[in-house]
């Protein structure tokens, strides 16, 4: 019998802190005083008080030009224009869809903004809006790209592009926002078989390969009777696993780590990966091979 | 446990007096021993032979649905009202609910019992209401509630089972959705001996195991529900200590024992409609 | 938090080739980590973490007057508490719905309820409790999780019932005058999936765990009893918990079973049966969940509830033993 139950005592728990020099960064807390100087913009994270700039969480300071801010580790999503997202539909409302993206409040994705089965230019029905549960139901995962930022912090996305839509089969996971490093697509095809979708919001997706040739993706179609695969299904759960190893030792997520991690994950099972040593030497090893890119 | 302050209660820690008498006092084996005598049982029944059923619908005039069961002296009537939106609650939910309170009468058992539920009435309206809704038609019913009664007047054991056939019955009268007829059915064991329907002194012996040294020292209580046509378990509970040799036997015995009362189901609603049938006929006659 | 069909589908495909969505297989568990004697009021007391499920379970014991029906035995009772991780719940699945049906004109109302959310998911991320976890468990939903609280601990009473489980007759210290009555104190810190099952472990552990005052001296005077209790801290009873009852909870995902399922395999099961396993036995069978099961899928339930249950209850006894010689750490990560 393979070791089924893992269990462990406290004593011997690990540490996943594997920082490799050990110098943190000032960490402000809240109240604390960041600057006495008046010349500074005020950012996230900051509020004014008889002049000084303090910080409201407990985090990191970060500055551009004037604007300071301060970062938690731990927050929901501050959407930005242009960010790619996975969200989830909580809502059918008139010519609109809410989505849970991770933010404060609920994303909104309207009618208008979305590909209809069709083509691209047809005009939006009372039908549409009748048939709008039909497309998107509640509980239904998309892909979407942030279209703007209202005034309260509200999300208007939009999934005008073939890439985006309703997602099939596959696995979600929750990570922080922070650890999603921003690049130039969150889209990938990992080369050992399996898509990933880097949400900016720190859900991320996993699925089998998308193939482009058939434009199964930013329809609202599922195939709900195919099966993956299990090769398919191995990849993906390696995957997962991977990033959960990566996310727990708070490690940056992007395609070349994830893919590093992959292949140092590759001497353990699936299973075995959830056991936390395990996934802490996936990290190390990961970290060692992207240190060595850097240099 | 919280008291009805508007109720004048009776003392707490009152005990009956049988507790005391000599009948109480028997040994355990001796218990044992007249548990099962020359294949019969204290009240000459065959260890496998359920007692006699008698059951009646639309005995409560005020609820749309009621029957009343007697399986010998266990007594149980269950009342079912119409379907309300559901309480406390702004969420919608696609299925109906289904709310069940098991009560024993104050008078049903040999200790006084409460006015208020107490753990095992809780347990019981938990396990009812998992048995009833496999067989109800939720979803024909979104955001409502059937509430559902059940009052043991006298307990002689098997109250559970009685209890749950009953409230089959008294849905189907109340005219809710139902997917099947539900049927109910209590078993005990003690060491090699098997009884089906126990009355409480023989759920009292399967309780409790007594030859501690030996290894064939099973003993507890099943209890099951099944959905007739479909050949479903709709609920399932066990307790004691039971081996997963006997188990399985155990399931098969309490199934034919469930398929044996849905004649006596089918009959008392049959009897119902025709019953309502011919007073309506009496009606447009005059 | 829900599931999307596709989601549901690709959880169902998994079970049915034998390899779930974190690589299990259908009778694997996930990793746990136990803790002893984290509460120093407690008796006896032990913590256990199954992925995102945590569970803090507590025994205290104190003198009482045994049951007249049974007057060589203790008593022993179950306290579920599952307030601290559902409040967040019931806010969350109070506040939603509200917004909802607020009409879009009245603008205030409906400010002031995004307000109100906003303040809400702000206290779950400082607590540091993910929303959508405390959300998961439907069962949360309503009342504040009483009645899955009421579930658990009726299924552990039943459990722990027969004395073949767990022997009563040694808690009782003067026949029919005095015993002592153990309070077992379950808290839910997070609800992670799985919660029977990490709850009959934590139990098992915290009653180990227990010490029990070694009475010296009973002294009878008419009817007034007088216990004196040894002064030796360390001079103390050990409970017997070898036939202590572990719960495997089988759920039915598709045509397949398996164990230990989390919160996504939860919702994409039909119905699922809880199995207490002590010793060779079952001390409790409890069928749980909306569904009904076939007679022969019950049957290949509590097959399969057995043979986990018995490796299950070895591993935790293997950790008990290591347990004994082990160091401190504080509870909360």
């Amino acid at each position: 019998m393979s070791q089924k139950f893992h269990i462990r005592l406290a004593s011997q728990r690990v540490n996943t802190n594997i920082a490799e020099n050990r110098r943190y960064p000032k960490i402000f807390t809240p109240g604390e005083t960041i600057t006495q100087q008046h010349e500074f913009m005020r950012g996230h994270g900051t509020y004014e008080d008889n002049g000084e700039l303090k910080s409201s969480v407990a985090g990191v300071r970060e500055q551009v030009n004037n604007l300071i801010s301060v970062k938690p580790l731990k927050s929901r999503y501050n959407g930005e224009v242009g960010d790619i997202v996975v969200g989830r539909i909580t809502e059918v409302q008139q010519k609109r869809w809410k989505v849970d993206t991770n933010a404060r409040l609920d994303s909104i994705l309207l009618l208008s903004s979305v590909n209809l089965p069709g083509g691209e230019l047809r005009r939006r029905s009372v039908e549409d809006e009748h048939m709008m549960r039909q497309y998107l139901q509640e509980d239904d995962l998309i892909s979407a790209e942030v279209q703007s930022v209202h005034s309260d912090g509200t999300l208007s996305l939009h999934t005008r592009s073939l890439r985006y839509g309703k997602l099939g089969q596959g696995v979600l996971l929750k990570v922080f926002p922070s650890l999603i490093k921003r690049s130039k697509t969150h889209f990938h095809n990992l080369p050992v078989g399996a898509s990933v979708i880097l949400g900016n919001n720190g859900f991320i997706w996993i699925c089998p390969v998308i193939n482009n040739s058939e434009d199964s993706v930013g329809g609202f179609v599922q195939n709900l009777e195919e099966v993956v695969p299990l090769q398919e299904r191995e990849t993906i759960g390696r995957i997962r696993n991977c990033i959960k190893a990566l996310a727990m030792c708070k490690m940056m997520l992007y395609d070349t780590s994830i893919l590093y991690a992959y292949e140092e994950s590759l001497k353990y099972s699936i299973a075995e990966l959830l056991v936390p040593e395990a996934m802490i030497d996936v990290a190390i090893l990961t970290q060692h091979r992207l240190s060595i890119i850097e240099v | 446990m919280p008291i009805d302050h508007k109720r004048i209660n009776g003392p707490e820690d009152t005990l009956p007096y049988q507790l005391f008498t000599k009948l109480n006092r028997k040994s355990l084996e001796q218990k044992y021993k007249e548990l099962v005598q020359d294949g019969k049982r204290h009240d000459s029944r065959a260890p496998l032979e359920h007692r006699k059923i008698f059951m009646k619908t639309g005995v409560v005039s005020q609820a749309k649905g009621s029957a009343y069961i007697e399986v010998e002296k266990t007594k149980v009537m269950v009342s079912v009202f119409d379907p309300r939106e559901i309480p406390n609650r702004q969420d919608y939910s696609l299925k109906g609910e289904i709310y069940c309170e098991f009560k024993f009468a104050p008078f049903s058992c040999e200790k006084r019992r409460l006015h208020q539920l107490d753990a095992e009435e809780k347990q019981y309206s938990q396990i009812m209401k998992k048995a009833l809704e496999a067989t109800v038609c939720r979803h024909e019913f979104p955001n409502f509630q059937v509430d559902i009664y059940a009052l043991v007047l006298h307990n002689d054991g098997s109250a559970l089972s009685a209890a749950i056939t009953a409230a089959g019955l008294a849905l189907s009268h109340a005219g809710v959705p139902m997917y099947d007829l539900i049927t109910s059915a209590t078993l005990g064991i003690q060491k090699d001996t098997i009884l089906i329907d126990p009355t409480t002194i023989e759920e009292r012996i399967c309780r409790t195991p007594f030859w501690k040294e030996k290894e064939d020292n099973e003993h507890g209580l099943v209890v099951l529900s099944m959905l007739h046509t479909h050949n479903q378990v709709a609920q399932f509970y066990q307790s004691g200590s039971i081996s997963l040799d006997k188990l399985p036997h155990l399931i098969e015995t309490l199934e034919k024992a469930c398929a044996d009362t849905i004649p006596v189901i089918q009959q008392c609603l049959v009897k119902h409609v025709i019953k309502t049938i011919k007073k309506s006929s009496n009606v447009i006659e005059v | 938090m829900g599931l999307s069909e596709a989601e549901k589908t690709y959880v169902l495909h998994g079970v049915e080739e034998n390899l779930r969505v974190d690589g299990r297989d259908r009778e694997e568990y996930r990793p746990m980590e136990l803790e002893t004697d984290v509460v120093s009021h407690a008796f006896g007391s032990a913590r256990l973490r199954l992925a995102n499920t945590d569970v803090l379970v507590a025994v205290k014991i104190e003198v009482d007057a045994p049951f007249p029906e049974r007057p060589y035995e203790g008593k022993l009772e179950f306290f579920v508490d599952c307030s601290f991780s559902s409040m967040i719940t019931w806010v969350l699945n109070k506040m939603k719905p509200q917004m909802a049906s607020s009409p879009m004109n009245s603008h205030m109302a409906s400010k002031k309820m995004l307000a109100k959310e906003r303040t809400i998911k702000m206290i779950s991320m400082d607590i540091g409790l993910p929303s959508s976890s405390a959300n998961a468990t439907p069962n949360f939903e309503g009342r504040g999780g009483e009645v899955l609280a009421a579930e658990i601990s009726n299924c552990l009473s039943s459990a722990y019932c027969s004395s073949l489980s767990f022997d009563l007759t040694k808690l009782c210290i003067l026949q029919g005058k005095k015993c002592w009555k153990l309070y077992v104190d379950i808290l839910i810190l997070e609800c992670g999936g799985n919660l029977f099952d990490a709850i009959s472990i934590a139990v098992k552990v915290a009653l180990r765990n227990t010490q029990v005052p070694r009475v010296k001296c009973i002294d009878m005077d008419g009817n007034n009893v007088e216990i004196s209790v040894c002064h030796d801290m360390f001079d103390c009873q050990r409970l017997n918990v070898e036939n202590a009852p572990v719960m495997v909870t089988v759920c039915k995902i598709g045509d397949k079973c398996i164990v230990d399922p989390d919160v996504a395999e939860e919702q994409c099961s039909v119905g699922s049966v809880v199995v207490a396993v002590s010793g060779n036995r079952f001390s409790t069978v409890l069928q749980t969940g909306m569904g009904s099961l076939h007679p022969l899928t019950l049957v290949d339930c509590l097959k399969m509830g057995h043979k986990v249950g018995q490796k299950l209850d070895e591993a935790v006894k293997e950790v008990l033993k290591e347990s004994l010689r082990g160091g401190d750490v504080g509870f909360i990560k």
